[in-house]
């Protein structure tokens, strides 16, 4: 996992709940919390704080990721402001994930590993998302999802139509705006 | 007291000292994530930076590649916008390209595009086909006006974009442009559409503005390749050479698109008996002759003698030369067909005239073609094509003349190139058979001999007539090979009969040869030949010619019918009547038979003119010690009339038509 995530997971919880809280969730998971932007870390590390983290607030790992994923877009649309203003809607911002913003971590991030998406439309408006990754963080990006609706100002729903957590080969996420 | 106050104080300043040192870390821990954050996006800056500029290179150095590896600007352009679409991601490209001079020098679509697979933009495709841009007009006029780059966000709130509508119906939003310079005059854009509204991208515009500049040195290569054909001359007449004649009909074009009333005609001009000339006095005489046109028709274009001379500013008339004997002439300001053939009318009158050739005074002349500028015509080859094409229905109608290219002589054009590969299978496979007519003796009407007359089965119940296939065997050529195997079949099926006849006086063979034939340097030879191999005995073989065939070169002709004459082959004279008849002329060459030609006998019993010519036919024959056969004889009263004139024999269907030959056997058993 690329340390930005970590980075990210910081500036959020230290937003919201303070440092002393990080110190603590790093104190509980065993960690040092060296975390460089650039670096790449086990991917062990962001589950043990995402327990950690859910332990503390009483929520499940999943509830902690889609938490974390929607508080985290304000932050990165601060630090990658052109990928957000290129778009006026969520949907269209995100059926750009593969080709527009996974190039360009790529360029940051040399080596990093992103999901692929599978977009399709449905005729009602809403979109279809599959996601297949073997570090299944299907919550963070339902958490994404969420978050990039509330900076574009649109009610956004997510349902997970299927899950890789309960079995199935692949998660698939219908996202619906109100 | 004071231990305490001094205890509260020390504690209190121990507090102080504790939160200002907790105030100093935490300004220091602050200032350390700001310090991380700072090396972080430094880092990450460079990292950016590192990967544009090793994308960058790569890009570049592929674009190079492309340039170097180019066999066209046209492929190079093609390749280019495929990289450069793929490598920024988006989905089609297209290359406008400058052409024209001074008051016609306009963008032109290329029509060269790429498009991402499965892609529809036809209907940007064909409202660009149609788009042509004059400087600051439209995306390309503005790349041409400034010089540099132009970014289109939204094609649908451009107000200088005049194609949205079938970009928009192509599904495409944004576009941007680059120039392509050429020592700073520009020479072509590449144009580029997302299916996004889409803000600058300076750096993507940019690089692509790189690409143009490396494709604009091949681009440079082509056009000085350009004017280097324009300088090119044909050496032996001194006139401009086709790839010159093709730009100016490029141009000509490209100004008839701009201005409707701006029509022009191109009209292709081939020497008539060129190649018997070459032949027959050699290749240096051809040449000069060929000097000898050149000069005179570009004489002629100076004096203002085939075409009106321009004003200043217009241009004037153009003569090249295209091919062998071969002249093309584009001829501005005509719209109308009347004009052109007066254009060709002088230039016949200027070929009238015979040329002094090493000696020799050659009469030649010309077949021209002609094709006027029309809205369908999409280029300059195509026209001169068209021109070409007329030119040959010219030639098919004899010599000296004129025609107009229509639509249907394509279809013409088609089918007998299709005819000739047939032919050319037909002849490979000797698919003929030789049907044979035979010559009654009016005396005792009795068959004395026969015509040869090739046939061509082409199913088991169609046969080709002469008619059907003979000129396009003259055309190409074919009428040699399938000539000797006519003559050959002819003689050896003559040896086998004369060898059934018993006491019987031996039957003669007649064969018809052909123009091209005669002109073969080899004919004598092939026919002593045939005889030899068949061993037909002399003075049963004649060779029919026309008239016409003798009169182009009538010392060649006399030559070569001499020497066939000193083979014992007696020498007729088709068709009689229906040319000049010069009896002088006639006096000249070694003739044994007249044969009188059917349409006069056809008239015989109802035209008193037809009937004299006839008569007066017979007469000379006769004082000239010539043998006359009728031709066409199909009733019993033309039999007796020729009979009664004293006319020696008759051919036609009264007799028999040509039969094959089982059937030629029987009708020569029952004959008298």
């Amino acid at each position: 996992m690329k340390g930005i995530i970590f980075n990210l997971l910081e500036d959020v919880v230290v937003e919201i709940h303070g440092d002393a809280v990080w110190d603590a969730l790093l104190d509980q998971s065993d960690l040092d919390g060296v975390y460089t932007s650039l670096g790449s870390y086990d991917d062990a590390e962001i589950m043990g704080l995402v327990s950690a983290a859910g332990n503390a607030l009483s929520l499940t790992d999943d509830e902690v990721l889609r938490w974390f994923g929607r508080r985290a877009i304000p932050g990165m649309a601060k630090r990658w402001p052109a990928f957000f203003v290129a778009h006026q809607n969520t949907i269209p911002f995100l059926r750009t994930l593969n080709s527009v913003i996974h190039p360009e971590v790529r360029k940051l991030y040399a080596g990093a590993y992103c999901p692929h998406f599978d977009f399709t439309s449905p005729t009602d408006g809403s979109l279809l998302i599959g996601y297949r990754s073997p570090r299944q963080l299907c919550g963070l990006a339902h958490g994404f999802v969420l978050g990039a609706g509330d900076h574009y100002g649109e009610a956004v729903t997510v349902e997970h139509l299927e899950c890789m957590r309960e079995g199935d080969a692949r998660c698939l996420l219908s996202v619906t705006v109100e | 007291m004071s231990a305490d106050t001094g205890g509260v104080s020390h504690s209190q300043q121990v507090i102080d000292s504790l939160a200002a040192e907790n105030k100093l870390l935490s300004r220091r821990i602050e200032r350390e994530q700001r310090i991380r954050k700072e090396a972080e996006e430094i880092a990450e800056q460079g990292l950016r930076e590192l990967y544009n500029r090793q994308r960058e290179l790569e890009f570049l150095s592929q674009i190079t590649t492309m340039a170097n590896q180019a066999g066209s600007a046209r492929e190079l352009l093609a390749s280019a916008l495929e990289y450069i679409s793929r490598f920024a991601g988006w989905s089609a490209a297209h290359a406008y390209i400058v052409g024209g001079q001074g008051a016609t020098r306009r963008m032109w679509p290329s029509n060269i595009w790429y498009s991402d697979p499965g892609l529809d933009i036809s209907a940007l495709k064909a409202e660009t086909a149609g788009a042509i841009f004059d400087e600051g007009v439209g995306l390309p006029g503005q790349v041409w006006r400034s010089g540099e780059p132009v970014w289109l966000e939204d094609l649908t709130t451009s107000d200088n974009f005049p194609r949205h509508e079938g970009a928009v119906q192509s599904g495409m939003r944004a576009a941007f442009s680059v120039p392509v310079l050429v020592e700073s005059e520009i020479a072509a854009s590449l144009e580029f559409f997302g299916p996004n509204p889409t803000p600058q991208d300076a750096a993507l515009l940019g690089l692509t503005a790189k690409a143009g500049t490396q494709l604009s040195r091949v681009i440079e290569r082509d056009s000085a390749k350009a004017r280097l054909y324009d300088a090119m001359h044909d050496s032996l007449t001194g006139l401009p050479s086709r790839p010159h004649f093709m730009r100016e009909v490029e141009q000509a074009l490209r100004e008839y698109s701009l201005d409707r009333t701006a029509g022009f005609g191109v009209l292709f001009v081939d020497l008539d008996r060129f190649k018997m000339i070459n032949e027959s006095l050699g290749h240096a005489a051809g040449d000069v002759l060929l000097t000898q046109v050149g000069a005179r028709l570009k004489a002629a274009i100076k004096q203002g003698t085939i075409a009106e001379l321009p004003n200043s500013g217009d241009s004037a008339a153009l003569f090249a030369r295209v091919g062998g004997d071969e002249f093309t002439l584009l001829v501005p300001r005509i719209r109308r067909p009347e004009e052109a053939f007066a254009v060709a009318d002088r230039i016949h009158t200027v070929l009238s005239e015979p040329f002094r050739v090493e000696g020799h005074e050659v009469v030649t002349g010309a077949s021209i073609g002609i094709a006027l500028s029309s809205s369908e015509d999409r280029s300059a080859d195509e026209l001169v094509r068209h021109a070409d094409m007329a030119m040959y229905h010219a030639k098919a109608r004899g010599k000296a003349r004129s025609e107009i290219y229509d639509s249907n002589m394509q279809d013409r054009a088609t089918r007998r190139m299709a005819l000739y590969s047939e032919l050319r299978a037909a002849v490979d496979h000797e698919a003929f058979t030789v049907y044979y007519q035979p010559v009654v003796s009016l005396a005792d009407d009795e068959i004395v001999g026969v015509e040869a007359l090739v046939r061509w089965p082409v199913s088991p119940t169609t046969v080709r007539l002469p008619d059907e296939f003979i000129p396009a065997a003259e055309e190409t050529g074919l009428i040699v090979p399938l000539g000797s195997w006519v003559l050959r079949e002819a003689c050896q099926a003559l040896c086998r009969w004369n060898t059934t006849r018993g006491g019987r006086k031996p039957l003669t063979m007649s064969v018809n040869l052909s123009p091209r034939q005669l002109a073969q340097p080899d004919l004598v030879e092939e026919v002593r030949a045939i005889i030899a191999d068949t061993g037909i005995p002399l003075g049963l073989l004649s060779l029919e010619i026309t008239e016409s065939m003798t009169m182009e070169d009538p010392d060649f002709a006399a030559d070569v019918l001499n020497r066939l004459r000193a083979l014992g082959i007696r020498i007729s004279i088709d068709d009689f009547g229906t040319g000049f008849s010069c009896l002088s002329y006639l006096h000249r060459l070694p003739l044994q038979v007249l044969k009188i030609d059917r349409s006069f006998i056809a008239r015989m019993e109802t035209n008193m003119e037809s009937l004299q010519i006839v008569n007066t036919i017979v007469a000379l024959a006769r004082s000239l010690g010539l043998e006359v056969i009728a031709e066409g004889a199909e009733t019993i009263e033309e039999v007796e009339r020729l009979r009664s004139m004293g006319c020696n024999f008759y051919q036609g269907f009264y007799g028999s038509p040509p039969v094959a030959e089982e059937r030629l056997l029987l009708l020569l058993a029952s004959s008298p």
